[in-house]
C-alpha cells in the first residue's frame, strides 16, 4: 500500500525530500564547520531573520515596492504586446514595419540601455517599470502575433462559408483560437517582468527586494540578503504557477490536440 | 509534456540577394527603420524632445568611429568577451552530462527537478550581490552569473529531448537487439540534439543579459562599465553605441546558433 | 515440430494509474511453419498488434509461451526481425543509414555493411534514393525502407506491424504485390498483422483470425490460391468466398462491438 502510493507519488515525495535533503545538508555543512556562514548564512538563521523582518515590516515593504512594479510593468506589457500582437498577427504590412524593432529587442539585452532609462526617468519607479516592461513584452507580442497569424485556416474558411465577415473571422475564430498560445506568452512574460523588476532594482531604488539584497550585499550582511533572495526565487516560482494554472484552464477546451 | 519553452519569436526571413526586387515585407520593413531614423534626427532640432537626451543617429556614428579609434574599445571588449566565454564554456561543459543524467534517469529527474526548475524561473540574476561577496569584484562574479544564466535552459531542453525520445524509435531500436548504450548514443543523442541547440540559443541571451548586468552592477572595466560611465556622464551617443554593439553580439550569435539549429532539424519537418 | 510453437499464451496489462488489469490476449495457441506466410486480421482492440510484438520479444508475457525453432522467446532476437508501421524510421539518418541500423546492432562494419545495406535498398527498389532522408520520401518509400532494414539483418522469422496501415489503397495494393515478390526470393516465415481483408487474402498462406475481449484466435484459414500471385488474384472466384467468410466474422466483432456501446 505504501509502496503503491510511493509508485504513485514519486515525484512529488521524491522532490520534497531533496529539498529537505538541501536544506539539512546547507545546515549541517555550515555548522560543521565546512563552510564559512558568512558566505551563505543557514536556513535557520535565514528563517530567524525572515521573521525578524517581518515582524518590523520590511518583508511587506520589499514585497510591496516589488510588486508594485512588477503589476504596473506586467499590465503594460500585457496590453500593449496584445494590442501590438494582434494587429500584427491580422495585417503583415504591421508584422513587417515592427519586425527589425523586435529582433533587434530580442537579441539586445534590455538593460544595456539601463542608464539611458536613468538619464530619460530618473532613478527609482518610473525606471524600473520600464526596464521590466521591455523584459515582459517580448514573449507576449511574439505569441499573440503567432497565435493569431496560425488561426486554422480551415476554421476560418468554414466561417467565411457561413458569411462572416473579416472582423467576424477575427473575433469568433482567430481570437478565441489564439487564447492559449497567448496565456504561454504570459506565463514567460511573468518571469521577465520579474527578473526586470529586481535586476532594475539591484541597480538603484529606494525600497523592494533587489534594492533589499544590494543594500545588505554592501553592508556583507548575507543574512539579511538571503531572506531577499529567497523571497525572489519563490515568488518567481509562485506567479509562474500561477499562470500555469490559468494556461492550463484556457488550454482545457482543446480536447484533441491536447496533451 | 514539458518542452522547456514555447516561445514564438519572430522567424528568421531568408537573407534574400535580389536587391532589385525585394520584397513588400522587406520594404516595409526598411521603411519603418528609415522612418524611425529620420525622425529620431529631426525631432530634436524641431524641439519635440530634447537632443540631449535622445542624441541623433549622425551623432551615434561619429560617436561610433570614434570609439572604435580611441576608446580603448578593444580592451573593453575582451574583457567582456572573457567573462562571456568563460562562464558560457562552464556551463556547457556542466550542463550537457547533468541534463543526460537528468534525461535518462528518473529517479535523478525527481531528484533534482524542483531546485531546477525553481532556479529556471527565477530570476537568477539576484545571485549577483552574493556572488559578489564570494568572489571579489573582478571576472569571477561576473563569470559565475553568466554561467548561472546559461547553465539552466541547457540542462533542462537536454534532459527534456532525452527524456521525450519518441517511444517507437526505442521499441524499433530493441527489436533489432539495441543495447542500453546502442539506444544512448544511436536515438537519444542524436534524437535530441535538436533540444539541446535549443536550449544554448535560450542560454546565448541569458549570458550576454549577465554580462551587462554583471559588469553594470560592479565593475572597473568592460563594455557594462562604460554604459555606466557614459550613462552618469550623459554621453548618450556614446552610450547607445556600446548598447548596440552587445546588440550586435546577442543578435550574431542567436541568429548563428538558430541556423545551425536549422539545419539539425531539418529532418524533423513533417 | 512446426518453425513457431505458440501455446496457451496470455498477455495481460495493468492500466495506467488504476490496479485494473486486463487481458489483451488469451489462450492462444498457434503453430506456423518454416517458409509460411501468415497474416493476422481482425478489427481493432483485438490483440493482434500484441501478439506480433510478443512474437518479436518486445512485450512480457504473462502466461504460456512461444519458441521458435524449439527456443523459447524471451526478448528481441537476431532470429526475428520487425517492420513496424510509419514513423519507425529515424529521422535524421538517410535512408541507407536507416537500414544500416539492423546491421550496427550485429556488428557489421565497414565495406560489409555498406554493400549490403545497398543491395537491401535496391532490392525494394530504391536505389536511386539512398542518400535521401525519410522526410524527403513518400510513406510507400517509406515502408520500403523500413522492410529492407528488416530483411539485411537476414532474419528467419519476418514480423510485420500493419506496415501498409498508414498507405492509401492504392499504393497499399501496389506495395502487397511488391512484397510478395520480394518475400518469393527467399521465402521466409513471415507474419503480417493487417485489419485489411483483401490484403490478408492476397498475402497470405494461411490467415489467423483474431476476436476481441480478450483477444482471442477465432479461426484459422488455409488459402490455396496459387503462388506467384498477382492483383488477377483478386477477381477470382476463390478469393471471392474468402473474402466472404472474413466479412462475417469482422462484421459479427463489429455488432458485438455496438452492442456494448448501446448498453454503456
Amino acid at each position: 500500500m505504501i509502496a503503491e502510493l510511493f509508485y504513485r507519488r514519486q515525484a512529488l515525495i521524491l522532490g520534497t525530500l531533496s529539498m529537505i535533503g538541501l536544506l539539512v545538508f546547507w545546515q549541517i555543512a555550515v555548522d560543521g564547520g565546512l563552510i564559512n556562514p558568512f558566505f551563505i548564512s543557514t536556513p535557520s538563521e535565514v528563517w530567524t531573520e525572515f521573521l525578524a523582518q517581518f515582524e518590523d515590516g520590511q518583508v511587506g515593504a520589499n514585497v510591496g515596492a516589488t510588486l508594485y512594479c512588477f503589476v504596473w510593468s506586467m499590465g503594460l506589457a500585457t496590453v500593449v504586446g496584445i494590442v501590438l500582437g494582434m494587429l500584427a498577427g491580422w495585417f503583415s504590412d504591421v508584422e513587417a514595419a515592427l519586425e527589425p524593432f523586435i529582433w533587434f529587442k530580442y537579441s539586445a539585452p534590455t538593460v544595456a540601455f539601463y542608464p539611458l532609462f536613468v538619464a530619460w526617468l530618473g532613478y527609482g519607479t518610473p525606471t524600473i517599470i520600464a526596464i521590466a516592461f521591455l523584459f515582459a513584452l517580448t514573449p507576449i507580442y511574439a505569441n499573440t502575433l503567432s497565435g493569431i497569424k496560425n488561426t486554422d485556416r480551415d476554421l476560418a474558411r468554414a466561417a467565411r462559408s457561413f458569411g462572416a465577415k473579416p472582423l467576424d473571422v477575427f473575433l469568433q475564430v482567430a481570437l478565441p483560437g489564439s487564447v492559449p498560445v497567448m496565456m504561454a506568452g504570459l506565463r514567460l512574460g511573468v518571469g521577465r517582468a520579474l527578473t526586470g523588476v529586481v535586476v532594475a532594482e539591484l541597480f538603484g531604488a529606494n525600497a523592494g527586494l533587489g534594492y533589499a539584497i544590494t543594500y545588505y550585499g554592501q553592508l556583507m550582511q548575507t543574512t539579511k540578503m538571503m531572506v531577499s533572495i529567497v523571497i525572489v526565487i519563490l515568488l518567481g516560482v509562485i506567479l509562474t504557477q500561477i499562470l500555469s494554472f490559468l494556461e492550463s484552464k484556457t488550454d482545457s477546451w482543446r480536447v484533441d490536440s491536447g496533451r | 509534456m514539458r518542452s522547456a519553452e514555447m516561445t514564438a519569436e519572430p522567424a528568421v526571413r531568408q537573407i534574400s540577394f535580389s536587391f532589385l526586387r525585394p520584397s513588400r515585407p522587406t520594404l516595409v520593413g526598411a521603411l519603418a527603420v528609415l522612418a524611425f531614423l529620420v525622425l529620431w534626427q529631426v525631432a530634436p532640432s524641431m524641439g519635440w524632445v530634447n537632443g540631449r537626451f535622445t542624441s541623433r543617429p549622425t551623432e551615434v556614428f561619429f560617436a561610433a568611429i570614434d570609439i572604435f579609434r580611441n576608446d580603448n574599445f578593444l580592451y573593453h571588449a575582451q574583457i567582456s568577451l572573457t567573462e562571456f566565454v568563460a562562464g558560457f564554456a562552464l556551463a556547457v561543459v556542466v550542463s550537457i552530462p547533468l541534463g543526460v543524467l537528468l534525461g535518462t534517469s528518473k529517479i535523478a529527474r525527481y531528484l533534482i527537478d524542483p531546485p531546477l526548475m525553481a532556479l529556471y524561473i527565477a530570476p537568477t540574476l539576484v545571485l549577483l550581490p552574493i556572488m559578489v561577496i564570494w568572489l571579489g569584484i573582478d571576472m569571477a562574479p561576473k563569470i559565475a552569473v553568466v554561467f548561472l544564466g546559461a547553465v539552466f535552459p541547457i540542462v533542462l531542453n537536454t534532459m527534456a529531448g532525452m527524456s521525450e525520445a519518441d517511444p517507437r524509435f526505442l521499441r524499433m531500436a530493441r527489436s533489432f537487439g539495441a543495447t542500453k548504450f546502442d539506444i544512448f548514443t544511436r536515438v537519444l543523442v542524436p534524437g535530441s540534439l535538436p533540444a539541446l541547440l535549443t536550449g544554448i540559443r535560450l542560454a546565448v541571451g541569458r549570458a550576454v543579459l549577465g554580462v551587462v548586468v554583471g559588469e553594470l552592477f560592479v565593475s572597473q572595466a568592460g563594455i557594462g562599465y562604460q554604459l555606466n560611465l557614459y550613462g552618469s556622464a550623459m554621453r548618450i551617443d556614446r552610450l547607445l553605441v556600446y548598447a548596440l554593439v552587445v546588440s550586435a553580439f546577442g543578435y550574431t550569435l542567436t541568429i548563428l546558433v538558430r541556423s545551425v539549429e536549422n539545419k539539425v532539424r531539418d529532418w524533423r519537418s513533417k | 515440430m512446426a518453425q513457431i510453437e505458440i501455446r496457451d499464451l496470455g498477455i495481460d496489462y495493468r492500466k495506467p494509474k488504476s490496479n485494473e488489469v486486463f487481458s489483451a490476449v488469451d489462450s492462444v495457441d498457434l503453430s506456423i511453419e518454416k517458409g509460411e506466410f501468415v497474416t493476422i486480421v481482425g478489427s481493432s482492440g483485438c490483440g493482434k498488434s500484441t501478439l506480433l510484438m510478443a512474437m518479436a520479444g518486445l512485450v512480457n508475457l504473462s502466461r504460456g509461451s512461444i519458441r521458435i525453432d524449439g527456443k523459447e522467446v524471451t526478448g528481441p532476437g537476431r532470429d526475428r526481425a520487425v517492420v513496424f508501421q510509419e514513423a519507425s524510421l529515424l529521422p535524421w539518418r538517410s535512408v541507407r543509414g536507416n537500414v544500416k541500423f539492423g546491421l550496427e546492432m550485429q556488428r557489421w562494419s565497414g565495406g560489409d555493411l555498406n554493400e549490403r545495406a545497398m543491395q537491401m535498398i535496391r532490392l525494394v527498389g530504391l536505389g536511386r534514393f539512398s542518400d535521401y532522408h525519410p522526410h524527403q520520401l513518400s510513406g510507400g518509400m517509406r515502408q520500403r525502407v523500413n522492410i529492407a532494414r528488416a530483411l539485411a539483418v537476414d532474419p528467419d522469422v519476418l514480423l510485420m506491424d500493419e506496415p501498409f496501415g498508414a498507405l492509401d489503397a492504392q499504393t497499399r495494393e501496389i506495395m502487397g504485390t511488391e512484397l510478395l515478390r520480394i518475400w518469393e526470393r527467399h521465402k521466409k516465415t513471415a507474419l503480417f498483422v493487417t485489419h485489411d481483408i483483401d490484403e490478408a487474402i492476397f498475402l497470405a498462406d494461411k490467415i489467423v483470425v483474431m476476436g476481441r475481449n480478450p483477444g482471442h484466435i477465432k479461426e484459422v484459414i488455409n488459402v490455396d490460391l496459387p503462388r506467384p500471385r498477382d492483383e488477377a488474384v483478386l477477381d477470382s472466384e476463390p478469393f471471392h468466398d474468402l473474402r466472404k467468410r472474413l466479412r462475417a466474422h469482422l462484421a459479427e466483432d463489429m455488432s458485438s462491438m455496438q452492442l456494448v456501446k448501446e448498453v454503456a
